[in-house]
């Protein structure tokens, strides 16, 4: 009698474990989006510029746009959109287990992070590099300049790995401090724990601008980049179709910016360029993206175009559009999006 | 110094004399107890010295950074953040209306206690003592400090309002409540349950199927009120008893499919609203778990021994923090659904599974605390095994370990702070938005992690009076 009551147990326990396994597969992630009717966004909400909330609990940010277009594109309400938090290691995690539909946090698109992470890589928003940031007192102009100095760091970012590979690489002996994020990592700067602060020059740019604006000592940015950076969504692998819309409700930024359409004119073209009027979904072209036809009017006048976006977030933290790889290819940048027909 | 004692006391079990110890006078003036207690030699003398200049100078530099040189505008011009986080702003009367459905409900269960105390001293011929006024502001001295800090923090009446209205809500239902005759304090818990449940689960939001559990204790209590009628015939009764409550069940599923996803995710719930939420529902669903979990640990049955036992060890084995991010993520990986409850959801009940597997170890070492005889004592006179259990045993068991129980419900509130690592924003997660904002971007990180602090200080402080209350009432210690 025991062991029939231990046995029936353990069967009913793996009855229970097996019956999780079989729905799944087959359906795209766009359906399940489309059908909840909002995208799930893992995001930053404590860098300054690209992601941060206000007293009233609204988030706004350069990373924060870029899920707001894909809520705009995919479902066409820019308002449609659930932020989620996460921190530099669970990002990931988040992704593989489909707690989020899209990441969109400052990630760092590596071949490493390609490969292992399960991750898709999407279309490039905004190219950074890490730079070190230096008290201006100091007079460091260059990496030697730095032998055994104490830099501070992130632990579990790329940014701690390029420091290492391009000092030892340089045989410059340095002291990593390492930290979890950013608020403990200024003060401990600021306190002068360590000479140098390595990161991606777009935050030591927001860091430098409040650090001085609050009357603290003036900042030096070194003009050597020692990494690529570039950053942009990414999605889950294997799910070509939620890929595809989410890359192309972004990339629709940059084609409005070259278009010479903004968030005022899009709605409101009345001109032949058949381009355009594809673009705006009146020229009755359909790609099969799996977006509606309007999507493009439907980002660029909830959101804007890459411009707008731009200007609104990264201006105010202090780095420049015009002549940063981040301008539009006709100008000499690196913002190049394949043509919409 | 060979003076003699005198035996006054022979100890009855063991024969032995107990010498008479001189007990001295508790009552001593000031000059005399100072240099009795703190005086009385010249190392004494200097420690207390050194003592009272370390801790006058901490507390003036702690005093002078609270009142002068803290710069608290990042807490002020971001209560709201702190209090509820990102809870969308249009729907923030659905968090002023739980205030008062909870404060509703802690005044009429505060009555329906004195009516029940005041009911059963009656009963035993005794007086009914009520607390002095005195002691209760005492008790609850880290909550009103809590609140004074919050009312002095806001910018417009509103809360100022709420409180007051809350705070008259509340006393109005006691007053009502603990002038209910004795009999009917059943009556006044259930309706403590529907408000705490029912009543905030209206004013919560219908969202999803979660909120049909609520209908148990609703059917329940159906099932009870139905159960005092006596013309009727017992075994009819019975029938219609049971038909009511699946009836009760079966209307709230018809409700449910008619209006469903009205109102606000639970994944919305953010701020110190989620702590105090999320520690509030796993108090209260694992104690009755880790209660069967102890039971059933001690069970003749050997599956459920079995069970228990494996649970328990495994739990206990893990780290809080590892079962939280298997809630986050690994439902995700073993089930292969999107999301399937929220993550609210998921965290509250990993940390409900956690705290159940010690709440489980604490009663099981009150319960071996009972002598055997006790149990034997109700066997010998025809009780069934359950009714022993449940009027003798249990009883002494919780008594005593009410101490470390409420310890571990601390604990479980203060780590409701690791959701943060989890990516809810809890207090600890919106102060740090607060940091990623542009004017509050690493500027007043100390003054934002004190009030953080003082918020888990004033909750925890409040619990651990009130087991001391408890403890006294009880007589833990005493006996």
């Amino acid at each position: 009698m025991k062991r029939l009551m231990i046995g029936l147990v353990a069967l009913a326990m793996i009855a229970t474990a097996c019956g999780g396994d079989d729905d799944g597969g087959g359906t795209s992630l766009l359906d399940t989006v489309i059908e909840r009717d909002e995208v799930i966004c893992g995001g930053n909400e404590t860098l300054p510029g690209f992601g941060v909330v206000d007293d009233a609990g609204n988030f706004s940010g350069f990373d924060i746009d870029f899920c707001r277009v894909v809520a705009a594109g995919v479902l066409g309400d820019s308002s449609k959109v659930r932020f989620v938090p996460l921190t530099a290691e669970a990002r990931f995690t988040a992704l593989q287990s489909g707690e989020i539909d899209l990441l969109i946090r400052n990630t760092t698109w590596t071949a490493t992070r390609d490969g292992q992470e399960g991750a898709n890589f999407l279309f490039t928003t905004f190219y950074d590099g890490q730079g070190l940031m230096v008290p201006a007192s100091t007079g460091f102009t260059t990496l030697e300049d730095l032998a055994d100095a104490n830099i501070c760091v992130l632990t579990g970012t790329t940014t701690e790995l390029n420091l290492t590979a391009v000092f030892n690489a340089r045989g410059i002996p340095f002291n990593p401090v390492q930290f979890e994020d950013n608020t403990q990592l200024r003060p401990a700067y600021e306190a002068g724990q360590c000479n140098a602060w390595t990161s991606d020059a777009s935050q030591l740019a927001a860091f430098k601008a409040t650090i001085e604006g609050e009357g603290g000592d003036e900042q030096f940015i070194m003009a050597e980049i020692i990494s690529k950076e570039p950053l942009g969504p990414v999605v889950a692998d294997g799910d070509t179709a939620w890929a595809q819309a989410v890359e192309w409700s972004v990339m629709a930024t940059v084609q409005a910016w070259e278009f010479g359409l903004d968030s005022g004119s899009i709605g409101s073209y009345s001109g032949t360029s058949p381009n355009i009027l594809n673009f705006i979904g009146d020229g009755g072209f359909n790609p099969t993206l799996g977006l509606p036809s309007d999507f493009a009017v439907q980002v660029v006048s909830q959101v804007g175009n890459y411009e707008e976006i731009y200007n609104r977030n990264i201006i105010p933290i202090g780095l420049q559009l015009t002549g940063s790889p981040n301008d539009l290819w006709t100008n000499g940048g690196l913002m190049y999006v394949p043509p919409y027909r | 110094m060979a003076t003699e004692t005198p035996f006054t006391h022979i100890d009855p079990d063991t024969g032995i004399a107990i010498p008479e110890v001189d007990v001295p006078s508790q009552k001593l003036p000031p000059g005399e107890w100072l240099r009795k207690n703190l005086f009385n030699n010249w190392y004494n003398s200097l420690i207390t010295v050194l003592l009272t200049i370390g801790v006058a100078y901490v507390s003036w530099r702690v005093l002078r950074f609270v009142f002068v040189t803290a710069k608290w505008e990042p807490v002020r011009e971001n209560l709201t953040l702190i209090n509820i986080g990102t809870y969308p702003r249009d729907e923030q009367w659905r968090v002023v209306a739980q205030v008062l459905i909870w404060s509703g409900a802690a005044g009429l269960g505060i009555g329906a206690a004195v009516a029940g105390a005041k009911f059963r001293a009656l009963q035993a011929g005794m007086e009914y003592v009520v607390d002095p006024a005195l002691a209760k502001v005492k008790r609850y001295s880290g909550l009103l400090l809590l609140g004074l800090v919050f009312l002095g923090f806001t910018k417009t009446f509103g809360p100022l309002i709420l409180t007051v209205v809350s705070l008259a809500v509340a006393y109005a239902l006691y007053w009502v409540a603990s002038r209910v005759a004795g009999h009917n304090v059943g009556l006044l818990w259930a309706g403590v349950a529907a408000l705490m449940v029912f009543g905030f689960q209206i004013v919560s939001g219908f969202f999803g199927m979660g909120w049909l559990w609520m209908g148990v204790p609703i059917a329940a209590a159906v099932y009870s009120v139905i159960g005092r009628n006596e013309t009727i015939e017992p075994r009819r009764l019975r029938l219609i008893q049971i038909g009511a409550a699946l009836g009760v069940l079966v209307v709230l599923f018809v409700v449910y499919l008619v209006v469903d996803s009205v109102g606000v995710e639970w994944d919305e719930w953010e701020g110190f609203h989620l702590n105090l939420l999320a520690a509030a529902i796993a108090i209260a669903l694992s104690f009755p778990l880790g209660l069967l979990l102890a039971l059933g640990r001690r069970s003749s049955f050997p599956a459920l021994r079995i069970m228990s036992t494996t649970y328990i060890e495994i739990i206990r084995g893990v780290p809080l923090i590892s079962l939280l991010l298997m809630a986050q993520f690994f439902i995700g990986f073993f089930l292969d659904t999107r999301t399937p409850l929220s993550l609210f959801t998921r965290a509250t009940a990993a940390m409900t599974l956690f705290t159940a597997a010690y709440v489980a170890e604490i009663v099981r070492g009150g319960l071996q605390a009972v002598p055997k005889g006790q149990t034997e004592a109700g066997n010998s006179v025809g009780m069934a095994p359950w009714s022993v259990t449940r009027l003798i045993v249990l009883p002494q068991a919780l008594r005593a370990v009410i101490p470390a129980m409420v310890g571990q419900f601390i604990s479980l509130f203060k780590d409701t702070s690791l959701l943060l690592i989890i990516g809810k924003i809890e207090i600890l997660g919106a102060r740090e938005i607060i940091h990623g904002q542009e004017a509050y971007r690493g500027f007043g990180i100390a003054e934002t992690l004190v009030f953080a602090a003082f918020a888990f200080w004033a909750v925890s402080f409040t619990m651990s009076r009130e087991s001391q209350r408890l403890e006294r009432k009880l007589g833990v210690g005493e006996r």
